[in-house]
């Protein structure tokens, strides 16, 4: 309510958000510390009155009126200042009094976010959990039929190739001719995806690229990161840790010139360059970096003035064919490197995706294709277009896959899923999944910020404030008063706990399914789901 | 009995090579008629010499000749001594659980798998698997394994107990006798081995010295196996102790301390050496980027309380004209200095009873923010009634400035007192006998005891001697004036009534001269009274007319009245009518005609449709629109020299009129002292600042001042109610005297955690929690 006590069509109450704070009187301490760490000022200190009309048994004195005054949280009803559910309050009270809880009906708030006609913008992913890639189970468990592999024991070779791979009449033609073989290299499987420097903090992108380096030089595991559309900073340009890095560039060419000035510098060729082209969370929609967000440091790997909001086109320009496009884009890139680089396209899940694959296979350049469904995160996007928009990435990887099969290019031309792998938390298993399906390996984002950095979003809508620089752990904020409370150091020890237990579940997978010596790429025949429907249009076992 | 003559078993009857079954019972038939020394010629059969209990404690021989199947020996007793004499299929010694078998010849696959007890001899080179899942049970011996070549792939896995000596004697690859990836998952047991390998499991085993009792129990044993195979004449070279070494299990606790890098050492050793200091944007940034806590202090609170005393103002001021600091008078009051909270009126009003006791709508009590709750506003007439008593302080001397006031109500009267108050002179001028324009002419003497005014009129006169009444000035004199003064302020009012152009209209009384008349207790009305025009002046005309004897009064309005207030409340009290809409076509004889041809019966219409000012005097200079002259936000006319104030500009409250005033002459002194004039920037408190929690709802009467200050929020200026200093969890508050009775509350940055609950908890809304400034 307004302090006249009017009320206007968006005014609410506690019980029209979809975060309700519940505060405990009576274990209170009055800290402080839950008012100071809310990143919305959802919660704030209020003075209440308390009445009590004192009146004795029989009546037989006088009533009388006694007013208390007393302190309290209190919950802002301000769509402005909702709760968002992070549940930082409760993270740092010290007497464990306060929480929040969902409504247990849809909000109100849903109505009203949209002031100044302003639809509502945020972070995230689709608001739906769950998914088809949870109920895919692994059906062949072939210990008796082929030799017995011990997840834990054995050796298992699971990396995959990034780059296009000859047929080998023709490799070996062009080693004799001395002629021009495609760059191919092999790397871990689960890649990080690309999350941009500027949508995520300084300490979190240097979390990452030092857990990956890690990986890579400490235990031998060739896991490699994209740098998303933020360019790159110039000091891992020149390390030799560039070759554990996947180059991204996007419609904003954030960071190119500065990448192009360096290349004189760059000791080592970077993993891959990848052109994105769209993204599973908000398809056909760009994204901006708004002006408070781009500070110095962003403004100098991205080649900006600071202070200036930073816009990318939902589509490349001067593109206007998918052949100019795919072929034009691809060739530049492999030109940059001297052709030694692997060059793909990373494209948002959509039926259009065989269009582009198609295309794909006639260009000798091109190394792969990278889909990214509907499930995929983002740093900020139009609520509308995270819900709503995009393709599941299931049936959009098998059909690209078993198009492939049909052409007999399965061997030559990867497949990169991403989109919702390992949404509710089965990382493994997701990815397993998609790599039966035809991918030959997976991308995941939401997933590593969520295991490596404590990120606290959410399907059923907590916190995912990550498009307005309030992070309340540090992941997608620029204020340092906010990204200092992550240690990259922490960060890149939980990016290498997630790997290596992702290595053994993996196994734990490949294991009973007797494959030791290679990804079971494709291998549907292992996979099955209790759902009839789900089973015939993906081609495989309906299982129950 | 015993038989000691060996005893033949064959394979093959009739040609027919037995099955495994029907060998299986024929030996253990055999060993149960107390056959101890058997001979067994196999072709091929299955677990060939295992199992063979019967015996009891006796000891039994075995002799294999020809080639047994897999699994010879498998589940072998403790008495059972087997030994091929040629090379063995899988799975020697299977499950052994303590026979002594001997292979005079190379064995295949899984040799040993899963043996408990037992000692297993090979003569040759040993397949894949061997020594897989092998126990040490501590009630009996450990089973051992002796291979005098090499053994194949996967050696040892899961091995938890038992010896294995591979002596890499003449083995199948020299390069390697231990086979690919052996020992992993081992967890117990030792393996001896003579002869270069190519890797094991680091993580579950480990290379330690031979001590000088394993090598002591080594030399011995291989004597015996090599007894056991014929082979004593490699006696010599085998027992070069140089050449062998031992692998042992890791315990778990070796397991759990996985020697890897710690990212500590990685950034600093790796990650920083080949980025340089700093890490990744060590070059760009000098920022301090290392971890901090979640709830901080100093510049890294993400939020900071600011200490906003007096920036805004209080809902009161803000809706007074006048500008009357309404607060700051309660606030007098509360610190027990009435005195001072009555003279502090005067800074701001040349009437403060007359207006705030009296005739004022008192916007100040309808602004109150405790309205917004419901609770009764403070009571400003109160206190507007005990300044009657204020007295006047100590004039300034002259400046020689002096200015020219034109019209001797509210408006005048109260530029030239705040003039004089700045030491400038003012000359007021009035065509009238008496200064105080419509107060002393037209308002009602129902609505303020006519002494009340004369007093304050007083106090008026002692502060501005030089008032000339009687004066109607034309253009000529105001043009002179304009040479004379050095500004000349118009606050003539409105009189000319507003006259409807109705057939009739010469029948029609402008309520100014009726009041004016009435005041005087002249002027007659009839029975039957027609106001056209309901709003507050006709109200008055209303109470007046009742008062000179009316019985019936109407007041009709083309739209709803707009009367409010006091004024209304009055009328209504004497019986008026209020009708509406309702357009006048004609004034007869009968009384008012309406455009529905209704007529209202009357004996007098007055009209009460508001006055115009006279504005024929004024130069050309000064324009006018409407017939109200044109001011800026300063009340300077489009003649810089000229300002005009009060109802000649806009009809308004006599509270409107003083306010102009005050303005007016601050615009003048500004100008005076060759400065741009200023307004009041102020915002007014956003009322959800303030917490009216704190007070009793249910107070909705004061007894008297005193009361009624205790009830006073202080919105936007701080009561110093030390609510701030006891709520801070941090104790970061403290309150700072700056001597003069002037004080701050200050916060201590070192402690605050920008929690913002001094904000929440201030009665008057003076913290605001501010975000802090940028880091970047
Ligand atoms: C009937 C009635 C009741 C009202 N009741 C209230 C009330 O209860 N509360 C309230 O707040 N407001 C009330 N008002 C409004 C209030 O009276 C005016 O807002 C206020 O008087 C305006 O002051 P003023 O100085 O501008 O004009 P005036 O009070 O009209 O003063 C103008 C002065 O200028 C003089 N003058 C005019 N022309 C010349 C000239 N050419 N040369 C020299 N002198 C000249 C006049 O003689 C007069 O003395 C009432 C108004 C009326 C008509
Ligand atoms: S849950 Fe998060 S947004 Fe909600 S009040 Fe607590 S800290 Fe604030
Ligand atoms: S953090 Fe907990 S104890 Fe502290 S003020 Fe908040 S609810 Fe109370
Ligand atoms: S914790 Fe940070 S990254 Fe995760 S949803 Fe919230 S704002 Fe986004
Ligand atoms: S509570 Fe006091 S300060 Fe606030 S508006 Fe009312 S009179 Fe003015
Ligand atoms: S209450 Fe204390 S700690 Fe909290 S913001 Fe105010 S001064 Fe800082
Ligand atoms: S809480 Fe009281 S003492 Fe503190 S600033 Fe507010 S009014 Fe002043």
């Amino acid at each position: 309510m307004s302090s006249d006590g009017r009320i206007a069509p968006s005014t609410l109450s506690v019980k029209d958000l979809p975060w309700q704070i519940h505060w405990d009187k009576d274990k209170c301490t009055l800290c402080g510390h839950c008012t100071a760490v809310c990143p919305v000022h959802a919660i704030e200190l209020g003075v209440y009155r308390k009445r009590v009309v004192k009146t004795s048994v029989g009546l037989k004195e006088t009533p009388s009126n006694v007013y208390q005054v007393y302190h309290g949280i209190r919950q802002k009803t301000d769509p402005a200042y909702s709760c968002v559910g992070c549940a930082m309050c409760n993270l740092v009270c010290p007497n464990d009094c306060i929480m929040p809880y969902r409504s247990d009906e849809a909000d109100k708030l849903r109505y009203h976010i949209n002031r100044g006609g302003q639809p509502r913008r945020r972070g995230g992913r689709r608001n739906v959990p769950g998914g088809i890639l949870d109920q895919i189970k692994f059906i062949r468990i072939s210990m008796l039929t082929d030799p017995a592999l011990d997840a834990g024991r054995h050796e298992f070779e699971l990396r995959t190739l990034l780059g296009r791979i000859l047929p080998p009449e023709e490799n070996l033609k062009l080693v004799r001719e001395e002629g021009w073989i495609p760059p191919v290299r092999e790397i871990y499987p689960l890649i990080i995806g690309a999350m941009s420097f500027g949508a995520v903090s300084p300490n979190m992108w240097e979390g990452l690229q030092m857990g990956v380096a890690y990986l890579n030089e400490e235990l031998g595991m060739p896991v490699c990161v994209s740098t998303g559309e933020g360019g790159c900073p110039p000091r891992l340009l020149r390390s030799r840790f560039l070759k554990y890095v996947i180059l991204q560039i996007a419609s904003g060419y954030f960071g190119w010139d500065e990448i192009i000035r360096d290349i004189p510098e760059i000791k080592e060729d970077p993993c891959a360059i990848e052109i994105k082209y769209g993204q599973g969370a908000k398809p056909g929609d760009g994204g901006l970096l708004m002006w408070h967000k781009v500070d110095k440091l962003i403004a100098a790997i991205r080649g900006v003035p600071p202070g200036v909001s930073l816009p990318s086109p939902p589509t490349h320009q001067t593109k206007y064919s998918i052949e100019e496009s795919v072929a034009k884009m691809i060739q530049s890139m492999c030109m940059a490197w001297g052709f030694r680089v692997p060059v793909y396209p990373k494209i948002s899940g959509t039926t259009t995706a065989l269009a582009v694959l198609n295309n794909l296979t006639r260009n000798p350049y091109a190394a792969g294709l990278a889909i990214d469904g509907e499930d995929g995160g983002t740093g900020a996007a139009y609520n509308v277009s995270m819900n709503h928009m995009g393709h599941p990435i299931a049936s959009n990887i098998r059909d690209c896959y078993l198009n492939l099969v049909k052409v007999g290019k399965q061997n030559e031309i990867p497949l990169f899923a991403g989109g919702g792998v390992g949404k509710s938390g089965n990382l493994a298993a997701n990815a397993a999944a998609l790599i039966m399906l035809g991918a030959s390996g997976v991308q995941v984002g939401k997933y590593i910020m969520q295991a490596a950095a404590g990120c606290l979003g959410s399907e059923s809508d907590r916190c995912n404030i990550c498009n307005i620089g309030l992070c309340p752990k540090g992941i997608t904020s620029q204020d340092p008063r906010l990204y200092r409370r992550l240690d990259p150091e922490l960060v890149a020890e939980r990016v290498v706990d997630v790997f290596l237990s992702f290595d053994t579940e993996l196994k734990k997978i490949m294991a009973p399914l007797g494959r030791s010596t290679s990804l079971p790429i494709g291998m549907s025949d292992a996979i099955g789901i209790n759902d009839k429907a789900a089973a015939e249009r993906l081609e495989i076992r309906y299982v129950v | 009995m015993e038989h000691r003559e060996s005893h033949w078993i064959p394979g093959k009857e009739e040609g027919r090579r037995l099955e495994s079954r029907v060998l299986e019972e024929r030996i253990q038939q055999a060993v149960g008629n107390g056959r101890h020394f058997l001979k067994v010629k196999a072709y091929g059969q299955h677990g060939i010499g295992g199992r063979l209990w019967r015996a009891g404690t006796d000891p039994v021989y075995l002799e294999i000749h020809g080639s047994p199947g897999q699994r010879v020996g498998s589940m072998g007793f403790p008495n059972t001594r087997i030994e091929i004499m040629a090379p063995a299929s899988d799975d020697v010694g299977w499950l052994n659980a303590g026979a002594e078998i001997i292979v005079h010849g190379h064995a295949t696959n899984g040799v040993a798998n899963a043996m408990a007890q037992g000692k297993i001899y090979i003569a040759g080179n040993v397949g894949a698997r061997a020594m897989t899942m092998t126990k040490h049970n501590p009630r009996f011996d450990p089973p051992e394994l002796w291979a005098l070549g090499s053994v194949g792939d996967y050696f040892a896995e899961f091995m938890a107990g038992g010896i294995a000596v591979v002596c890499g004697y003449e083995a199948q690859d020299p390069a390697n006798i231990l086979g690919y990836h052996p020992c992993v998952g081992m967890v117990g047991g030792r393996i001896f081995f003579r002869g270069p390998h190519k890797g094991f499991s680091h993580v579950d085993a480990r290379l330690v010295p031979v001590e000088d009792q394993d090598w002591e129990w080594l030399v011995k044993n291989l004597r015996v196996f090599l007894e056991k195979i014929d082979r004593s004449d490699i006696i010599g070279q085998l027992s070069l102790r140089e050449q062998w070494q031992l692998l042992v299990a890791r315990s778990h606790l070796e397991k759990g301390i996985k020697p890897r890098r710690s990212m500590a050492a990685f950034r600093q050793d790796v990650w920083a050496k080949e980025l340089g200091t700093g890490g990744l944007f060590g070059d760009l940034t000098t920022l301090d980027r290392n971890p901090i806590p979640v709830i901080t202090t100093r510049e890294l609170r993400r939020f900071v309380p600011v200490w906003e005393n007096r920036k805004s103002v209080p809902p009161c001021e803000a809706s007074c004209p006048t500008g009357m600091p309404v607060h700051e008078r309660w606030r007098l009051i509360r610190e027990g200095r009435v005195d001072e909270a009555v003279d502090m009126a005067l800074a701001y009003t040349p009437f403060p009873a007359t207006v705030c006791g009296y005739l004022c709508p008192n916007l100040c009590m309808q602004a109150c923010t405790r309205q917004t709750a419901n609770m009764a506003p403070m009571d400003v007439k109160q206190l507007g009634k005990a300044s009657l008593d204020a007295k006047l302080p100590q004039l300034p001397s002259l400046t020689g400035k002096r200015t020219a006031i034109v019209g001797g109500g509210p408006a005048g009267i109260s530029v030239a007192w705040q003039l004089r108050q700045k030491g400038h002179e003012a000359v007021v001028f009035d065509m009238e006998k008496t200064l105080g324009g419509k107060i002393t002419s037209v308002i009602p003497k129902s609505r303020i005891p006519e002494e009340i005014i004369r007093s304050e009129l007083e106090r008026v006169r002692s502060a501005l001697p030089h008032v000339h009444l009687q004066q109607r000035l034309s253009r000529e004199d105001l043009e002179q004036l304009k040479v004379d003064y050095d500004f000349v302020v118009i606050a003539v009012g409105a009189h000319k009534p507003r006259i409807l152009p109705v057939p009739g209209k010469e029948r029609i009384i402008p309520a100014i001269d009726f009041l004016r008349q009435s005041k005087q207790d002249q002027g007659k009305v009839g029975r039957r009274v027609v106001i056209i025009g309901a709003g507050n002046v006709g109200c008055d005309v209303a109470t007046e007319a009742h008062r000179m004897g009316a019985e019936e009064v109407t007041l009709i309005h083309y739209r709803r009245p707009p009367a409010s207030g006091e004024e209304k409340e009055a009328a209504k009290a004497i019986g008026a009518k209020f009708c509406w809409p309702c357009f006048t076509k004609a004034v007869t004889e009968e009384g008012v005609e309406l455009t529905t041809g209704e007529v209202i019966p009357a004996d007098t219409v007055i009209i009460a449709t508001g006055h115009q000012p006279d504005v024929d005097f004024l130069p050309e200079t000064v324009t006018t629109e409407r017939g109200f002259i044109v001011v800026n936000e300063f009340y300077q006319t489009t003649d810089p020299q000229i300002f005009a104030i009060g109802d000649a500009v806009k009809l308004g409250f006599l509270t409107d009129a003083i306010g102009a005033g005050r303005k007016a002459a601050h615009a003048i002194n500004d100008i005076l002292a060759g400065k741009e004039p200023r307004g009041d920037t102020r915002q007014v408190i956003d009322y959800s600042r303030v917490k009216l929690e704190y007070f009793d709802p249910r107070l909705m009467r004061f007894d008297d001042i005193q009361e009624c200050a205790e009830q006073c929020t202080s919105c936007g200026t701080c009561r110093d109610c030390g609510i701030c200093i006891a709520i801070c969890p941090q104790g970061a508050i403290r309150k700072k005297e700056n001597g003069n009775e002037d004080f701050e509350m200050v916060v201590d940055p070192d402690k605050c955690i920008g929690c913002g609950f001094c904000a929440g908890a201030c009665p008057c809304g003076i913290w605001n929690l501010v975000e802090n400034e940028p880091l970047v």
